[in-house]
């Protein structure tokens, strides 16, 4: 769907993307990280061409971005960053309503759309008719987050959609986002410079450093042996291996002995990190497990050294 | 709005009051002055001249301030900025009198050159206000605006300018205030202004006809000032409001 094909940008004398060759694939919820300054708002701006290649090319749905009009292209693709950037001086309706009106979309129709966003991004339909100073940090975010959907673009670029919001609030856009992204299956990419964020919401995660694309794939193939140093402290911090656990099933390490009676219970798609965190608090060494479907008979069992010697 | 209007409104009217014959012979006589006043129907047929400069002089150059604002606030007008600059404080450093004396020889004896100083005078504080107004515009706006795909006119027609819109009316009132203030240094080329009765107070020693003429140009400025506070409300968005009072 999105293809850099050995893009590189330089802004005057510095280089800031080098070379990036990357592939996100039509469905995917692709994630940039690295630190700042890194290159991944470039790389992502790359694509809605408001910043163009020095070298190498950029291709949507594929074709080349420099062959087409830059204001076409841009209303085919939803944005949204950590400035959110809302028009001040236009209602919410308005500001959701932006991309539709430009697309000539009828007042009937544009509407229709605004209050079914609005629904999406689960904000109240009062809020329809107030100005942007008027709303909280998360509910100008999830506002942003529904204009950028407004006109159903089948690629979604975000740059820190999230950055400004308190924790809680942060969790539940993440929910919204992965809500929207499993319902929609849009193409979507997101800079973030939070690898939880990343491993939590992603299908596809790409490395940036100082400009290079240093790692990419899955979740578990980037935190596979052997992994890069950088990889591994810019994502692994202290407890790597906890990470990748908790992007593992239970079921990736369910022996088939039966538990001992009386033995606590875990479902076989909790993850293995969840396993681990019941173990400890209920202070026993093996868990039930039991499907998650079925009766909730036991099939199998899962054990602290099962889960550290048998680990995938 | 309105209520913003009633202030400068009311204050015109006074001096208005002020200005015509019996209210200012009486007013100068309470004073210990003394002298025959100018008849208050010459006094209004010289307001409607006087208008007829300084209303076209602050047109004229507010539309060419605000052209020019436009135009060195686009990427492709940006290295006009210094030029442009220049050229306005020039224009703006050189006094009225001056530039009435040096159109003589071209424009002649009259309104023509007063319109032309008037001109002059409006352009630099609406090409100031009009720079300011649009640098003020939030950035992540405009960002938002070129992301989201609207052309270059689009996001300026829809989102920088009505977002700089408030500060543009304010200078475009320092442009009127100054521009009708200003045509009364008209008289003394000549312009059928309301400066004309000044000169002659002056010439003939009669302080009332001095007063007279001071308070009907200000009642005039403070007039045009509620009729263009009055106009801007109705112009601007409802949400010009809101987005000064938020963002």
């Amino acid at each position: 769907m999105i293809d850099f094909e050995g893009a590189s940008v330089r802004f005057g004398g510095t280089r800031v993307l080098h070379d990036v060759t990357l592939r996100v694939a039509a469905g995917a919820l692709c994630a940039l990280v690295g630190p700042s300054g890194s290159g991944k708002s470039t790389l992502l701006r790359l694509v809605n061409r408001l910043v163009a290649p020095t070298a190498g090319a950029v291709r949507v749905r594929g074709v080349d971005v420099a062959n087409q009009d830059p204001a076409r292209l841009r209303l085919s693709i939803g944005y949204a960053i950590q400035s959110v950037g809302l028009f001040p001086h236009r209602t919410v309706a308005q500001n959701i309503g932006t991309v539709p009106r430009l697309l000539g979309w009828n007042r009937g129709r544009i509407a229709a759309r605004a209050e079914e966003l609005l629904a999406l991004v689960r904000l109240d339909a009062g809020l329809a008719n107030r100005y942007p100073s008027e709303l909280s940090g998360g509910q100008a975010q999830r506002v942003g987050l529904a204009r950028a959907l407004a006109a159903d673009p089948d690629i979604l670029l975000m740059d820190e959609p999230f950055g400004a919001v308190d924790p809680i609030a942060r969790r539940e856009l993440r929910a919204e986002l992965r809500r929207i992204h499993a319902a929609t299956g849009k193409t979507v990419l997101l800079v973030t410079h939070d690898p939880g964020e990343a491993l939590e919401l992603a299908t596809h995660l790409a490395v940036l450093r100082d400009g290079r694309l240093v790692a990419s794939g899955t979740a578990l193939d980037l935190l596979a042996e052997p992994v890069d140093g950088f990889v591994r402290e810019l994502i692994g911090g202290g407890d790597l291996w906890l990470k990748r656990l908790g992007l593992l099933p239970v079921r990736a390490a369910t022996e088939a002995a039966p538990p001992p009676p009386g033995a606590p219970a875990i479902d076989e798609a909790a993850t293995l990190l969840q396993a681990l965190s019941r173990m400890v608090e209920e202070r026993s060494e093996v868990l039930a497990v039991r499907s998650g479907d079925g009766d909730g008979a036991p099939i199998g069992s899962v054990s602290l050294r099962g889960v550290v010697e048998r680990h995938p | 709005m309105i209520g913003r209007a009633a202030r400068p409104a009311t204050l015109g009217l006074a001096l208005a009051a002020l200005a015509a014959a019996p209210v200012a012979s009486a007013a100068w006589g309470a004073l210990g002055g003394t002298g025959r006043a100018y008849p208050t129907e010459r006094l209004l047929g010289l307001a409607a001249s006087h208008a007829a400069v300084a209303l076209p002089g602050a047109a004229l150059g507010a539309l060419a301030g605000f052209g020019l604002g436009l135009v060195v606030t686009r990427p492709a007008g940006r290295t006009l900025r210094p030029l442009a600059d220049a050229l306005v404080a020039a224009a703006q450093a050189v006094p009225p009198v001056v530039v009435v004396a040096l159109a003589f020889p071209v424009l002649g004896f009259g309104a023509a050159p007063t319109l032309l100083a008037l001109l002059l005078y409006a352009v630099m504080p609406v090409l100031r206000g009009t720079v300011a107004a649009l640098e003020a515009v939030p950035s992540d706006a405009k960002d938002a605006a070129a992301a989201l795909g609207f052309s270059p006119f689009r996001a300026l027609r829809e989102v920088e300018l009505p977002l700089a819109a408030p500060v543009v009316l304010s200078a475009l009132r320092v442009a009127l205030a100054t521009s009708v203030g200003t045509a009364a240094a008209g008289a003394l080329a000549g312009a059928e202004t309301l400066g004309t009765p000044i000169v002659l107070g002056l010439q003939n020693q009669n302080q009332l006809l001095v007063l007279q003429g001071a308070a009907a140009t200000a009642a005039l400025a403070f007039l045009a000032d509620a009729a263009l506070l009055t106009l801007g409300a109705r112009m601007l968005p409802a949400g010009g409001a809101a987005a000064t009072r938020g963002a």
